[in-house]
């Protein structure tokens, strides 16, 4: 199981679903495969690729074989894809190590230019993931039910965690009641700041930049001391992705 | 604050700072303090009869003194700032602390052990193979994987040459979405 490595140019998605009744990453994904062949970049997966926890095997059966189809041309074009695991994806990590197209990693420390950065899918991170990971389970597994009945649920999700994040985290009493978030003004939308404070603490230990997942809220946060935090956001909504160059990082929608 | 007091005691959260040529960890201290290095290269050395030998140097994201921590033993190496060096300071009472906040810390550190052990492994099965041991000979595989020399090397993906085929600077049909952070000359770079 690799961790470090060094790349000059690379992208960065996450979140796909590919499987999930909300997910329409599937061409997409197929194009943007198509484009890093022809721009001579690779691919790192930052988490919950495809989806199992929401599954509908419908959907996994319409979308997966087309997409490990193009992951598999990109790879035996010499390129790599990166594939770190995430929650919802956590129970095909034997698959698609077997699969023999991705590199496996439970993160990845990059060296890009004179940066290092660390991408990863950002679970560990998440307190209600950590704090109580059976009803975490339950409310994953009963949301993935609601979704199969009305896959546009999950924008009403979407802009509830967005509302939910303006009053409990970005509002200015909510800055000053919590010691030591005073200072953390920036903050991505949406996300519980624990994230941003995940991000800050590993890059105390050397880190120019963090990249997650997980939170399906693209953004970017100045952490200080020239340390940066990016979310790559998801692509059931949008196609956003982490660009790298050198070392210096962007965050990109895919023109679509 | 007094509430503070406690948690700064035990926080992980401690860089300090050395100029080049100090001294980070001497051997045979007892102090249980681990490092990793922040910015900068540190130079990790062993007293010998000949005079001080180097074992390996040590860059951002590595470790110092990971042993000390573990097993409260006293230090087999010295350890000095080659360059200007900031450390993360980690003492006993924050290590749990902190690997309870940076979980993949301690992915790291188990790994760096692992790959000491396979290390030495082979180093002592080449040496056996090959007749060479010695008590010196054993010594000095020992010693130099005490340390982490000659990790295997960061996998290259793509190449900086390859890179000027076609175009070098990726897509530029797409928009630069979020709040537009570019990084900056890279902390290392300073």
């Amino acid at each position: 199981m690799i961790t470090a490595v060094q790349a000059d140019r690379l992208a960065v998605i996450s979140d796909l679903h590919l499987g999930n009744p909300y997910s329409r990453a599937k061409r997409a994904t197929i194009q943007f495969f198509d484009r890093a062949l022809e721009e001579n970049f690779d691919i790192v997966i930052n988490g919950d690729g495809f989806e199992i926890a929401q599954v509908s095997f419908a959907k996994l059966a319409k979308d997966v074989p087309e997409v490990l189809h193009a992951m598999k041309a990109f790879t035996q074009r010499g390129r790599n894809i990166y594939y770190v695991i995430g929650n919802h994806d956590i129970l095909l990590e034997n698959f698609l190590n077997d699969w023999g197209g991705f590199k496996m990693a439970p993160f990845l420390n990059l060296q890009s230019g004179s940066a290092r950065i660390r991408i990863e899918h950002g679970h560990l991170y998440d307190p209600a993931f950590i704090n109580n990971p059976r009803l975490y389970e339950f409310l994953t597994a009963t949301a993935g039910l609601a979704l199969q009945i009305h896959p546009g649920l999950y924008r009403l999700w979407i802009a509830y965690e967005k509302l939910k994040s303006r009053f409990l985290w970005n509002s200015e009493r909510a800055l000053e009641a919590v010691p030591g978030q005073a200072h953390a003004r920036d903050r991505i939308v949406g996300e519980n700041p624990a994230f941003t404070e995940a991000a800050r603490e590993l890059c105390l230990r050397g880190f120019d930049a963090v990249v997650f997942g997980h939170t399906h809220h693209a953004g970017a946060v100045d952490l200080g001391g020239g340390a940066q935090y990016f979310n790559s956001g998801s692509w059931l909504m949008g196609c956003p992705y982490i660009w790298i160059d050198n070392g210096h990082i962007e965050l990109r929608k895919l023109a679509q | 604050m007094k509430w503070n007091i406690a948690s700064e005691k035990f926080s992980a959260d401690q860089i300090r700072e050395f100029g080049a040529g100090e001294c980070i960890a001497r051997e045979g201290d007892e102090s249980r303090e681990m490092y990793v290095v922040v910015e900068g290269i540190v130079k990790v050395t062993k007293a010998s009869s000949s005079g001080p030998i180097e074992l390996a140097r040590v860059e951002r994201g590595g470790f110092i003194g990971e042993m000390s921590l573990l097993e409260s033993l006293p230090r087999s190496a010295s350890a000095f700032a080659l360059t200007a060096v900031k450390v993360l300071v980690i003492q006993p009472g924050g290590f749990l602390v902190k690997i309870r906040r940076d979980p993949t810390f301690a992915f790291e550190i188990m790994q760096a052990l692992s790959q000491r052990i396979r290390r030495t492994n082979e180093a002592l099965l080449r040496a056996i193979d090959s007749g060479a041991t010695s008590a010196d000979e054993l010594k000095r595989i020992v010693h130099r994987t005490e340390v982490r020399e000659n990790d295997p090397p960061p996998q290259s993906i793509g190449s900086t040459a390859g890179s000027t085929v076609g175009s070098t600077t990726g897509p530029t049909a797409d928009s630069i979405a979020g709040t537009a952070v570019k990084s900056n000359s890279p902390r290392a770079a300073r």
